[in-house]
């Protein structure tokens, strides 16, 4: 590790390491140069003994504030799949990856059980969960899914629109008082705004198809290099407890909030039932996927059909034409 | 003033061809002598007025279906369907070298270097010429993978030998794409293309 700080936390000495994230396994083949922080506490004997939301660190306090970004060492300890693996190849990517890429391989779990294994191994397509990390792209479609649909109300009365103020309040000369032509102008009290926000504004714009295309690339690939994404073979779940839920997802470390994506109209009755009243976790269909949302939820749990049905529609921007008439009329092979 | 009314019935069940070819004499036979309401099936309405409306049946069919009325057909959506773009780029067939227009088709394998330029969707080499300011020319390198850094010296490299002038180049690493004052697309088009790219 290049730096290591020692810190005073609420009493408890703490250090602080500062590495790069080439010391933690990657899976894309682009290293992301970002300092990753781990956090380890020192004389565990001598802290008072408090319950705490993490598993593995017992002595810590409730409300202890940590960074967002602290790295937790339970995640990391199952490492990618090897080449030489025996589970089975579930999926093997369906469109051409380019000669100077290789897929990438990726665990597929199953929410069956609370601790249950990987039942095989899944290939990504590179040129969707393995593109360059684009935090301006990602910025851009943020702030554009926010105020695309922005429209404010805010509105003010300018001094013509001001209930009166027509006649002339006194003569000009001779009464001592500064001259006036209305009582609604904007230096009178009651007068009105002279340059307030007019009427409700929209702030509706659209970033280039391409370019939010690629935000939900960077995105997904962000999401796998930081081993947020979990590939799952489907959303069959024995109960329609939400407990189980929470308890699988705090066994397997995927994160305080997790974002479940499936292909369909239709989804297994227990998964609907288990996250109708979680707030933290979510399930949308495939086509709902969106930055924003994949930014809000710290883990994203995507199936096989939803891998599918992403590469298929996200692979299509890269050999597409310019659209001759708009795409939602019929083309001959629209994906 | 009479209106004529053409119904076009395609025989779905299987018709013994013999049939098939009394039917078509049929039709020519009641296009040529034109007889306007030889067979009359529901021609009129109950409340139909004025107009008489004529039914030329061009084809009879199978005796149970002489109450069939209008069948829709799909089979022709074929000629609709052929005329529909579509919205891939193809892939160019397989040449062994250079084509006629020029154009170069990419090595089969990647080319040994640290670091790979893709081709644009249309399948030609990403380099494109700027001119801002009206007298500011640029040349630009996009889609670039790999250590852009190496390519940026031997780019350099190249340019010294074929200008003899060491010319300022940028390079932008978020985007991967190298900018080189001047016009150089051809040279840097035809080395590209040599080297396999």
């Amino acid at each position: 590790y290049s730096q290591i700080n020692y810190f005073n936390v609420l009493g408890f000495k703490a250090e602080i390491y500062f590495g790069s994230l080439e010391e933690v396994q990657l899976h894309s083949c682009f290293v992301v140069p970002s300092p990753a922080v781990i956090f380890n506490v020192i004389n565990p004997a001598l802290s008072p003994q408090f319950s705490s939301s993490f598993s593995s660190v017992n002595n810590l306090p409730p409300n202890l504030l940590l960074p967002s970004n602290l790295v937790d060492p339970d995640r990391l300890k199952r490492p990618p799949p090897s080449a030489d693996c025996s589970l089975p190849l579930l999926r093997q990517c369906d469109a051409v990856v380019p000669a100077h890429l290789s897929p990438i391989h990726t665990w597929v779990e199953s929410l069956e059980d609370v601790d249950s294994e990987p039942s095989g191994v899944a290939e990504l397509h590179p040129d969707v969960f393995g593109v360059p990390p684009r935090l301006d792209i990602l910025y851009d479609v943020e702030k554009w899914q926010r105020n695309f649909k922005r429209i404010s109300h805010a509105h003010t009365k300018v001094r013509s629109e001001v209930r009166g103020g027509g006649r002339k309040p006194w003569k000009q000369k001779g009464s001592g008082r500064a001259r006036h032509g209305s009582i609604r102008s904007p230096l009178w009290r009651g007068g009105g705004v002279s340059h307030g926000p007019r009427g409700p504004t929209s702030y509706y714009y659209m970033l280039p198809m391409k370019v939010r295309v690629q935000g939900l690339k960077v995105a997904l690939s962000s999401k796998l290099t930081q081993e947020y994404l979990h590939i799952v073979d489907s959303l069959d779940i024995p109960t329609p407890d939400s407990q189980f839920l929470m308890d699988l997802i705090r066994q397997r470390h995927w994160g305080h909030s997790v974002l479940i994506v499936d292909v369909g109209e239709e989804f297994p009755e227990n998964i609907l039932q288990a996250t109708a009243n979680l707030k933290t976790v979510n399930i949308i269909p495939a086509i709902g996927l969106n930055v924003h949302s994949m930014l809000k939820h710290e883990s994203v749990v995507l199936t096989l059909q939803a891998v599918k049905f992403l590469e298929e529609k996200l692979l299509w921007h890269d050999e597409r034409f310019a659209p001759l008439y708009p795409f939602n009329l019929p083309y001959s092979d629209l994906p | 003033m009479r209106t004529e009314v053409i119904i076009y019935i395609r025989v779905e069940e299987i018709t013994p061809l013999h049939n098939m070819a009394a039917c078509f004499t049929l039709a020519s036979a009641v296009f040529r002598t034109a007889l306007p309401g030889v067979l009359r099936l529901h021609s009129r309405t109950p409340g139909a007025t004025g107009t008489t409306a004529g039914i030329r049946l061009f084809c009879v069919g199978a005796p149970e279906q002489k109450k069939a009325g209008i069948i829709e057909s799909t089979e022709e959506y074929k000629f609709v369907e052929r005329l529909i773009p579509p919205s891939r780029v193809p892939t160019p067939p397989k040449h062994a070298g250079p084509t006629p227009s020029g154009w170069i088709p990419p090595a089969d394998s990647p080319p040994p270097l640290p670091y790979m330029i893709r081709r644009s969707r249309m399948h030609n080499i990403p380099v494109y010429t700027d001119l801002t300011h009206g007298n500011r020319k640029m040349t630009l390198v996009r889609k670039v993978e790999g250590d852009i850094w190496a390519l940026e010296k031997d780019v350099k490299e190249y340019l010294m030998a074929v200008t003899g002038k060491d010319l300022p180049t940028q390079v932008n690493e978020v985007t991967m794409t190298l900018t080189v004052k001047g016009h150089f697309d051809k040279e840097l088009k035809e080395w590209l293309a040599t080297k396999g790219f």
